[in-house]
């Protein structure tokens, strides 16, 4: 292990962990100002520093320190130590999770200047993969980790004291077990498509040939489900669901607590945006860029290649990766702010019934195909 | 094999009590549900009414005749006016009073444009409930270009207090028909864009489709009126069964719905909407010129400002009816019209002293509300949300 | 006629919620991009700064109209406190003395209080004044404030509240 692969990593934990927690945040500003103005409304934009209104950004960080001053509130019943945790619990796997989504490709600090012609992953002295870890079962991993969120949820409601939150806790239970089997079995299809659990592997395939979705799109439509259910958003926010069990698990928390659960949603959203992005859409792929540059073959022109140096692809492929987790984010809260909510067992049975079935024959289908054009 | 009986293998486990309000999204603070629940599915549940009770009936008989309007702004605050109008038409029959026809049309158009802001709020409060909040605001934006209008004729959105008995306080302003002919399409379109998002969005459908389904007999039985007991199939509506004011000479239809449950009651109140649209392009176009209001000699309306002034006449008159309160023969009379959730009754008594001795409510939704223990037990919790929002129960109205 | 409400059928278009959620998508974000992109349709202000203008009829907080004197035009005839549903109006009537310019009119209000906490703002007492006296055209609504008591509006506060357009006087005509 070399210092600058040391260096390396901890700088780039740093700079996602940052990036994250921001994104988070500003999900906040986009899910408030985004529905607004599907609603026709302004939305929150009160806040200002000074003469600046920032289009409502500087609620943020109003709401941030509002969070801090408030008072942290603990039901008198409640399990104390258990109430403290599930917070953390709630917002761990999410946090968790970013660490093996591939951003972009290696970029080597030695060679920024120059054409790369090693192709898009490669090791070197300076070079480094824009990911925090490379684990060479990262889907498992993704899924293994985000099967722990149900933890903190149900760990919420059962500590809280409370009957709303008691249901809640009950709802998510079972809704995020049984969209945990869809989650991984949409995502089967992919895998046996690209042949590897590396997600940075899975990439490289997708940039390579063609993206994802072209070759799994009822794969894509299932885990978008599966994936919204997950995060626990309408039309499958029935742990919160505020209009039947006021606000589900965490109706007893407030202040940073609250916070925690409330990001840790947002900051979900991001998450799978980002996993939509990397299994569906070929992750830091952009069409026709190639490490060393643009090759472009158009059946009228011929081909055509304009070489491209080292830093400008990657900052194109970084930029396009970014725009692809906002489209993505952006469809999310599109859905959430046009569907009502589903009822418990209509869930349960679009899950089982539905997903689980249409998954398993998409294996199927997948597996069928790839062996004959084997 | 030893033989095990189903109860047996399961652990014992009694139902969870769950008070639902009166401090609970979907109860609108007026009304609570202690339901019994066992895993999600509603064993039993108790609808607890009257945290909204004011003595509206008591609060009447303080009062002369003309200090009730106020109150029955209060009833159904969804659609003032039309309780407005109902009391105005109870105490006119007592009187033996007919209105001239532009007060008539003035009282139709108004009351259906009050009718199309309560069932739009209903409507929204019902998707808001079960999701949909874009559709809430969608439908609260309708309300409100109507509210506008109303604001302006009125001199006050919600608490219009706007007839007068014998009358109305104003004629309409002088552009009002252009404001309702180009605001209403707006509302209309506003509505349309809801039905896209909802009706044939099967996550809707399968949250209201037969949930809260009751068949017409249970309906009438439970003494249900209005748009809930139409969706049943019924046919009832006191603006076609008894018709009042000038609904009569109006073109109109009914419409109903088939199965009785949540997704019926939905339709019909949107469609009821456009119903009533019609009646109000219709009466606009026939609105007659004329008085507002019956002659002021009458000693039931307000002589002319003017002449007050003016006169000692008229300012003796005028003392008259505001120190004694209107004069109204003793007798008693039952009168009824087609609120917005049903059949509004009021049921009056005067013993000639200028003030009402008695003056009883007949509210819709407390007979459509009792229905609900029955509508939902057995359901899920979930269930109750929908269904409780497509009675549309308004505390006011209900508990007085 | 009574007509029967569709129900839709549940065919595969419905079931497999896809087309739906599209058809639905698309009128959110066509809400969505028209305020974004074009002409910005919300129909929420930002209320402090733009203020929605109330119609003429808007029944705002009380004012006494004046004489072209400046005294007010309320004989203390007690109309507006009878007719007021809410209880709110509380006036302690004066005499003018004799000798006085306005002797004729015999009485003034020397109180004259509206709780504009209690008053439901029906509009029953400007009716019921035979003199034009009070009013509520001033255009203003109950605004929040501190402590109860600011909202107790005494005589010289009522007439020196002008209406929507700044004028204090009246229409009555009458000048005796
Ligand atoms: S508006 Fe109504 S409540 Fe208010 S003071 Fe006048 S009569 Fe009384
Ligand atoms: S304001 Fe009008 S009604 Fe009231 S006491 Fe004065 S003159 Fe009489």
């Amino acid at each position: 292990m070399t210092t600058f692969f040391v260096v390396a990593t901890a700088a780039k934990l740093v700079l996602f962990l940052v990036g994250i927690i921001t994104c988070g945040a500003l999900m906040v500003w986009v899910e408030r100002r985004m529905s607004a103005m599907i609603q026709d409304r302004i939305g929150p934009v009160r806040a200002n520093a000074g003469p600046f209104r920032l289009w409502g950004l500087v609620h943020i960080a109003a709401d941030g320190l509002k969070m801090m001053i408030k008072e942290d509130f603990i039901p008198r019943r409640a399990d104390k130590l258990l109430h403290a945790l599930a917070p953390m619990l709630a917002i761990f796997p999410v946090l968790v999770t970013f660490a093996v989504v591939p951003f972009g490709p290696t970029i080597d600090f030695g060679h920024l200047g120059s054409v790369n012609h090693l192709g898009p992953l490669f090791e070197g002295r300076w070079a480094t993969t824009l990911q925090v870890a490379q684990v060479d079962v990262g889907l498992l991993f993704v899924l293994a980790i985000a099967g722990t969120g149900v933890v903190g949820a149900v760990i919420a409601g059962a500590a809280s004291d409370n009957r709303y939150s008691l249901l809640g806790s009950l709802r998510a239970a079972s809704q995020l077990v049984s969209y945990e089997v869809t989650l991984g079995l949409s995502l089967v299809g992919c895998v046996l498509v690209f042949g590897t659990l590396r997600l940075e592997d899975m990439v490289l395939w997708q940039h390579h040939h063609t993206w994802g979705v072209v070759v799994q799109p009822l794969g894509f439509v299932l885990f978008l489900a599966a994936a919204i259910a997950e995060s626990k958003r309408t039309p499958f926010d029935l742990p919160e669901g505020e209009s039947e069990i006021v606000a589900g698990y965490f109706v007893e928390y407030s202040g940073m607590k609250f916070a925690a659960f409330y990001l840790g949603e947002l900051m979900e959203i991001g998450v799978l945006a980002c996993f939509l992005a990397v299994f569906f859409f070929g992750g830091w792929d952009v069409p026709f860029l190639r490490a060393d540059g643009i090759h472009l073959s158009l059946p009228m022109l011929g081909a055509k290649f304009w070489a491209m140096p080292h830093w400008s692809v990657v900052l194109l492929q970084l930029g396009a990766f970014g725009l692809k987790v906002c489209g993505l984010i952006f469809l999310q809260m599109a859905i959430r702010w046009t569907l009502p909510r589903m009822r418990y067992d209509q869930l349960m049975e679009l899950g089982w019934k539905a997903i689980l079935p249409l998954s398993l024959a998409n294996v199927a289908v997948t597996a069928v195909v790839l062996h004959a054009l084997r | 094999m030893e033989e095990y009986r189903e109860e047996e293998l399961t652990l014992p486990a009694e139902p969870m009590l769950l008070h639902m309000g009166p401090s609970h999204p979907a109860m609108h603070g007026t009304v609570r549900c202690v339901v019994k629940l066992d895993g999600e599915t509603v064993v039993g549940s108790d609808v607890q009414i009257g945290y909204l009770h004011r003595g509206f009936e008591k609060e009447c008989e303080w009062g002369t005749w003309t200090q009730v309007f106020p109150y029955t702004d209060r009833l159904n605050y969804a659609s003032p006016l039309l309780n407005n109008i109902g009391y105005a038409l109870a105490v006119e029959k007592l009187l033996g009073l007919q209105v001239p026809a532009r007060c008539q049309y003035i009282r139709v158009i108004l009351g259906e444009l009050a009718r199309i802001c309560d069932h739009s709020v209903c409507s929204a409060a019902m998707a808001m409930e079960l999701g949909a909040f874009t559709v809430f605001l969608y439908l609260v934006k309708a309300r409100e270009w109507i509210f506008d209008i109303l604001e302006e004729v009125t001199g006050a959105r919600v608490t219009h207090a706007f007839c007068r008995i014998g009358g109305l306080r104003w004629d309409l302003p002088e552009n009002f028909a252009d404001r309702v002919r180009s605001v209403l399409p707006k509302s209309l379109e506003a509505i349309h864009e809801c039905e896209q998002l909802l009706l044939r969005n099967r996550i809707f459908m399968d949250r209201t489709m037969g949930v809260g389904t009751i068949t017409p007999e249970r309906a009438l039985a439970w003494g249900w009126t209005g748009p809930c007991l139409r969706s049943t199939g019924v046919a009832y509506d006191v603006r076609k069964a008894h018709p009042y004011l000038v609904y009569e000479d109006l073109d109109f239809d009914i419409p109903v719905g088939s199965q009785g449950d949540n997704y019926d009651r939905f339709v019909c109140r949107l469609e009821e909407i456009r119903q009533s649209a019609r009646i109000v392009m219709q009466a606009l176009d026939k609105l007659p010129d004329g008085p507002i209001a019956v002659p002021d000699d009458t000693g039931i309306l307000l002589p002319q400002k003017l002449e007050t002034y003016t006169t000692i006449e008229r300012t003796i008159q005028h003392f008259k009816i505001i120190m004694e309160g209107i004069q109204v023969p003793p007798g008693e009379v039952y009168s009824y019209s087609e609120a917005a959730n049903g059949e509004l009754g009021f049921y009056l008594v005067s013993n000639g002293s200028g003030k009402p001795w008695k003056c009883r409510v007949r509210p819709p939704c407390f007979a459509n509300v009792q229905a609900l223990s029955e509508l939902t037990r057995g359901r899920l919790l979930p269930d109750i949300i929908p269904t409780f929002g497509s009675i549309n129960m308004i505390g006011g109205e209900c508990d007085r | 006629m009574p007509y029967v409400v569709k129900r839709p059928e549940r065919d595969i278009w419905e079931q497999s919620y896809i087309p739906e959620t599209v058809r639905g998508m698309g009128v959110t974000l066509r809400h969505f991009f028209r305020n974004v992109i074009g002409r910005r349709d919300t129909v929420t202000i930002l209320y402090p700064e733009v203020q929605r203008p109330y119609p003429p009829r808007f029944r705002g907080l009380h004012r006494l109209t004046q004489r072209d004197d400046g005294s007010p035009r309320c004989t203390a005839c007690m109309c507006c406190q009878t007719a007021c549903p809410a209880e709110c109006i509380h006036i302690v009537a004066g005499s003018y003395p004799d000798g006085h310019p306005l002797a004729f009119v015999e009485k003034y209000p020397a109180e004259f209080w509206i709780d504009e906490l209690r008053c439901v703002f029906c509009g029953l007492c400007v009716e019921a004044c035979p003199c034009d006296a009070i009013r509520m055209d001033t255009g203003l609504h109950a605004r929040p404030v501190e402590a109860r008591p600011h909202l107790m509006y005494e005589r010289n506060l009522l007439l020196s509240i002008t209406d929507a357009k700044g004028d204090v006087l009246t229409a009555n005509p009458r000048k005796k």
